[in-house]
């Protein structure tokens, strides 16, 4: 018996061995101390890797929506041929679908797999800090020395949006950082099919339409009568509560800033009058008829339901371009209407961050690339649209397109999630949009209504049984409230009893707790 | 493999040698099985100390702090551990219950047809048990989507009764549940107990029936009786997983509706929502291991229980 | 015998709905499938649509090739799958049941043992992973939790020890077959219901299984079987229906999934081989499940 149990002993230990082997040694150069600027070190750094002749390869993780492209690696290479030759690095893209990034990502940076950089999009870039899956970026200047073109890239500020408890585990990408609240598109022919004037209330050069909700309520009872087997407006659950109220939510719905533009104190969002006010407006319009009994379990995107014809009006966060892009989305002309202000959030900058995996071996090419990509044109392209020529071509005009013989469906590289890429502002802009498009949207972000918490983070790790608890409560309740399904007037007492008996004060002092210190660090008041 | 080679009884040399010289092309046909099993299950199996574990990435599952027991608190410290004990508890009862007195029942009445046709009719319930977990949730959509589905739109639309928001009203879904369960795993069940039927001798039955016994009265004091044994294993073997829930039928079967959750929340989901939520690996680990010693627990206790009042029915 | 025919009777009556019931969700997912989709949007799910449609078949099998490859992938899988764990399982159930053989308790425990205990996840993953670099490769299908189970090895056991009878076996080893010679010449043709059971239940699994290609596939998609394809396009509409809230774009997402008459037909397509091979093994599979089952 005894050499039974040794020899399972045995095969555990073996297998100990197998997992520990994970270090983080690694071939680092030379101490960024030994150079009098950052230029020089960074130089070095390259020098060093192109004498020796190997080049390191940098993998590089993302999520799209359609999972590994045909055409990823000769997009690999594309890139590589520019980071060889300008980093003496060499690149390796790993893209995985939304619905399995989170799983994968965590498995690969739980087990010591290699990927060097990822976006911490939908995995959470708390769980990743909490986990020390992610590198601190200001270990011995890394970012100082060799990420100069993102702190040329980026304010102060945004970088700061993604510090955690002073460090900073991640960096910023280039996209919309504010939305326009409570937007609402309307297919066109519908409008003009109630006979509705839309033209005469656009304001100059605007492509929204600022007005009120007895206009949109106005709108819809009348395209309620006119087309009664269409379904009036709908829009996702879990958009409702983020998009449409100007408020601002630090991580979760669980403890809100009602007011941030000036008062720094966590509020129960469910007693608010504003959350009541919105579950009302959804109470009577689905009452009216508006809202499809289906919409909690609707799986159809709500465009595809208007080019099919079957919806007619839906919510959108707004924000520069939003006219055409939806346009595009519909298939058919719509008119964006507008109720809310544009705002931006505590969590504008660090909702997902491009993080180094803590396992690198070799932070500083890891770094390199990173900047590489915020700051040269040509690679930002690349990442963006994929290779000239055979997935996109140039416009007279100065835009790009799809390649000869090249569409949505059949492009080898077509991942549709620049927002997601470190800085798609460099990048060729795509046919349809303006070619000031840019510019526009960094007014856009720099004119938005900004909460004073930008760039609070909560950890919840303290409180996750609480919030397990919280999330479960909430989720039943949610999508019956906020998609107007029962009467406030009787959910919203039940459900806030409810999250109390779960932890919601406990909860909420913790988030009142965690952002006075951050207040306190960053000396906001 | 050849490391067993103790035996209790003595042995001649020579009988001991030709045991072994005859064990070992047995051995060996064991070995793929056991080295998969080394690979597969043993390997890995040692990681179970992650659910003790403060995980960091940085020092590995092993070198990583303990933890204690703190990733078991969320399981058992909010109100919700009632809810999911309950549910996944209560659920499997029920399954066990009415899957059981279903399958008995189709069995005996397919065991007495004399018809051909009830090939026909043993094949096609045994259909739906091949189907995946995703599929099945077509299904049903198919029959209570709000709007379109055919329950709404064709059955109570013809009755004049109001269309029903089927996964919005959690009254309703404990009997959908345990009606989808059913109607997955009754040709399996049935099958089984239907082969032990027919394994029975016929002489008991001849003679009930010279004895002017009813058909009723066969059934209630020679089938019920015989059946027993077949009953008891399979039960044993049921509650040894009534900690576990089928994820599919809890999760994908209600499309993950909100409004149905303290109906449709088992352990199972409860823990995929939190590893979705939070991407806690050890509060994932933590939860398998309950699950795994509870198992173990119970199996042995209803095994030591069964071994007591009925030795030959015992599972082991 | 007026009662015994009452009987009949009331069975057939009985049998006859639970068949239906059986069967006619199958039939709407079908019916639905072959529907127009617009008509679908718009009227509902129904056994008796407005308009036909092939529209959903058209765009799986035109519109890319990747449904066509990953059935292929599938049904390679399923058959070398199939294959391997049918083996290794009947060896090893095989072995288990010799009563003479030494250690045979300790290591049915092992087996049984498996059934309760397991590593987990993540270290499964790792071990797959990092000690033998399966991920992003077929094997990856392949190998992991499916090609052998302790439920099946205890089922195929208690087979070998109840309906192969002992003597016959002794027989063919007095008179000078090797242990392997009457394994294959004597044992396996006796068992040939538990072998076509345990076949469908691993095939099954295997056609069925998405999971391994969730977690090992992520830069070979090109790898991805049918139910892979069928899980990404359910798991990625959960996804963007749910995040849609944090990710303002998600809706972009959305708009690139297949409508509702297509994702019925691949679910169609999904189920069509266990339908068609179905029914050439339920015969021995009603006996293999009979005699294995009475005792685990």
């Amino acid at each position: 018996m005894k050499r039974r149990i040794m020899s399972l002993v045995l095969a555990g230990a073996m297998t100990c061995g197998l997992f520990v082997g994970c270090g983080s040694s690694g071939s680092s150069s030379s101490s960024a101390g030994d150079y009098d600027s950052p230029e020089e070190a960074a130089q070095a750094a390259i020098q060093e890797r192109k004498e020796s002749g190997e080049y390191p390869t940098v993998v590089i993780g993302y999520m799209n929506f359609a999972g590994s492209p045909a055409g990823l690696d000769r997009i690999s290479e594309k890139l590589s041929e520019i980071t060889e030759e300008k980093l003496g690095v060499d690149v390796e893209l790993m893209i995985m679908d939304a619905a399995s990034y989170s799983q994968n990502m965590n498995l690969m940076l739980a087990s010591g797999e290699q990927v060097d950089l990822f976006n911490a999009v939908s995995v959470g870039y708390m769980p990743c800090v909490n986990k020390g899956y992610t590198l601190d970026l200001e270990e011995d200047d890394l970012l100082q020395t060799y990420g100069q073109g993102i702190l040329d890239t980026f304010t102060e500020t945004e970088i700061d949006g993604c510090r955690v408890g002073g460090t900073l585990y991640g960096l910023p990408v280039k996209k919309d950082d504010a939305a326009g609240k409570f937007g609402i598109s309307i297919a066109a022919q519908y409008l003009d099919g109630i006979g509705f004037d839309y033209e005469s209330m656009y304001e100059d050069g605007e492509e929204i339409i600022y007005t009120d909700f007895d206009t949109i309520d106005d709108i819809f009872a009348q395209l309620h009568e006119k087309y009664p087997d269409k379904t009036v407006f709908y829009m996702d659950v879990s958009s409702v509560v983020s998009q449409c109220l100007p408020i601002d939510i630090p991580s979760d719905n669980f403890g809100v800033l009602l007011n941030p533009t000036e008062s720094l104190v966590i509020e129960d969002l469910f007693s608010s009058d504003q959350y009541m006010e919105l579950c009302q407006r959804m109470y009577k319009w689905n009452q009216a008829g508006y809202i499809s009994p289906d919409a909690i379990t609707e799986t159809s995107a709500t465009t595809v339901q208007v080019k099919a014809g079957s919806l007619m009006a839906y919510k959108t966060a707004t924000k520069p371009g939003i006219l055409q892009q939806e346009t595009n989305l519909c298939g058919q002309p719509v008119v964006i209407f507008q109720t809310g202000p544009d705002f931006k959030g505590s969590n504008a900058y660090n909702t997902m961050p491009w993080c180094i995996n803590q396992n690198t071996e070799d932070p500083v090419a890891a770094m390199q690339v990173l900047n590489l990509l915020y700051t040269d044109p040509e690679a930002s392209t690349i990442l963006c649209w994929g290779e000239e020529g055979v997935e996109w071509q140039e416009t007279s005009d100065g835009h790009i397109t799809y390649a000869d013989g090249v569409d949505a469906e059949n492009s080898e590289y077509f991942n549709n999630v620049n927002w997601e890429m470190p800085n798609q502002f460099i990048a060729k802009i795509w046919e349809g949009n303006d070619l000031d498009i840019w510019e526009r949207m960094q007014e856009f972000n720099d004119s938005a209504t900004t909460s004073k918490a930008m760039g609070f983070t909560f950890d919840n790790s303290a409180v996750s049984a609480e919030y397990t608890a919280l999330t479960n409560v909430y989720t039943e309740y949610q999508a019956q409230l906020e998609l107007g399904f029962i009467d406030p007037e009787k959910g919203i007492p039940e459900l806030v009893e409810r999250l109390n008996e779960a932890g919601l004060q406990e909860y909420m002092a913790a988030k009142q707790e965690a952002l006075d210190e951050w207040a306190k660090e960053n000396g906001v008041n | 493999m050849a490391r067993v080679k103790t035996q209790k009884q003595p042995m001649s040399k020579e009988k001991r040698k030709a045991l072994l010289r005859r064990s070992i092309p047995i051995y060996l046909m064991a070995l793929p099985g056991l080295i998969y099993l080394f690979i597969n299950n043993y390997m890995p199996m040692p990681g179970i100390i992650l659910a003790f574990k403060n995980y960091k990435a940085k020092d590995g599952i092993y070198g990583s702090a303990w933890a204690g027991l703190k990733n078991f608190k969320y399981l058992f410290s909010t109100q919700d551990a009632f809810i999911i004990t309950r549910n996944t508890i209560c659920y499997n009862l029920v399954f066990i219950l009415v899957n059981t007195v279903f399958a008995i029942f189709i069995a005996i009445i397919l065991s007495e047809l004399t018809h051909k046709i009830k090939k026909v009719y043993q094949s096609v319930i045994l259909l739906p048990y091949l189907l995946s977990a995703v599929i099945i949730s077509y299904l049903v959509f198919a029959f209570l989507s709000a709007e379109n589905g055919f329950i709404n739109n064709t059955i109570l639309g013809a009755l004049g009764i109001d269309p029903i928001s089927w996964y919005q009203e959690k009254q309703y879904w404990p009997f959908i549940l345990v009606f989808v369960n059913l109607w997955k795993g009754i040709g399996y069940n049935c099958i089984i107990y239907l082969s032990t039927i027919i394994g029975f001798d016929r002489s008991y039955y001849e003679a009930a029936a010279i004895d002017g016994a009813t058909k009723w009265q066969q059934i209630k004091s020679i089938t019920i009786p015989l059946l027993k044994p077949t009953i008891i294993m399979l039960t044993l073997m049921a509650v040894g997983r009534i900690f576990y829930s089928d994820f599919g039928l809890f999760y994908q079967v209600p499309q993950n509706s909100g409004a149905l959750l303290s109906v449709t929340n088992t352990i199972d989901t409860y823990v995929y929502r939190g590893l979705i939520e939070l991407g806690d690996i050890t509060m994932s680990a933590a939860a398998g291991v309950y699950q795994s010693l509870v198992g173990f627990v119970l199996v042995m206790t209803a095994n030591f229980v069964v071994r007591k009042v009925d030795r030959e029915s015992a599972l082991f | 015998m007026k009662q015994e025919k009452r009987f009949q009777i009331f069975g057939h009556i009985v049998m006859i709905i639970v068949t239906l019931c059986a069967i006619i969700p199958l039939v709407l997912l079908v019916i639905s499938s072959f529907t127009d989709n617009d008509v679908l949007v718009r009227n509902g799910y129904s056994f008796t649509p407005e308009k036909w449609s092939l529209e959903a078949y058209k765009y799986i099998f035109t519109s890319s090739d990747s449904v066509v490859h990953a059935y292929m992938i599938s049904v390679l899988l399923t058959l070398l799958g199939t294959t391997c764990g049918l083996t290794i399982t009947t060896l090893l159930g095989y072995a288990l049941s010799k009563q003479f053989l030494p250690g045979k308790n300790l290591i049915t425990f092992l087996v049984f043992f498996t059934m309760l205990f397991n590593g987990g996840l993540v270290p499964t993953y790792i071990n797959y992973t990092n000690t033998f670099g399966l991920k992003n490769t077929f094997l990856a299908l392949l190998v992991p939790g499916l090609m052998m189970n302790a439920f099946n090895v205890l089922l195929m056991k208690s087979y070998f020890v109840t309906g192969v009878p002992n003597e016959i076996l002794e027989a063919a080893y007095i008179d000078g077959a090797t242990e392997f010679q009457t394994f294959i010449r004597i044992a396996l043709p006796l068992a040939k219901p538990i072998v076509a059971t345990i076949g469908l239940f691993i095939g099954i699994a295997y056609w069925n299984d998405w999971m391994n290609g969730y977690i090992y596939l992520t830069k070979r998609t090109d790898l991805y079987s049918i139910q892979n394809l069928l899980n990404r396009m359910i798991q990625n509409i959960q996804f963007l229906t749910q995040n849609s809230g944090n990710i303002a774009n998600a809706s972009q997402g959305l708009a690139s999934i297949p409508s509702v008459a297509v994702r019925m037909a691949m679910a169609v397509v999904g189920v069509l081989p266990i339908i068609i091979v179905y029914p050439f093994i339920q015969n021995n599979f009603v006996k293999g499940i009979t005699l294995g089952g009475v005792k685990g």
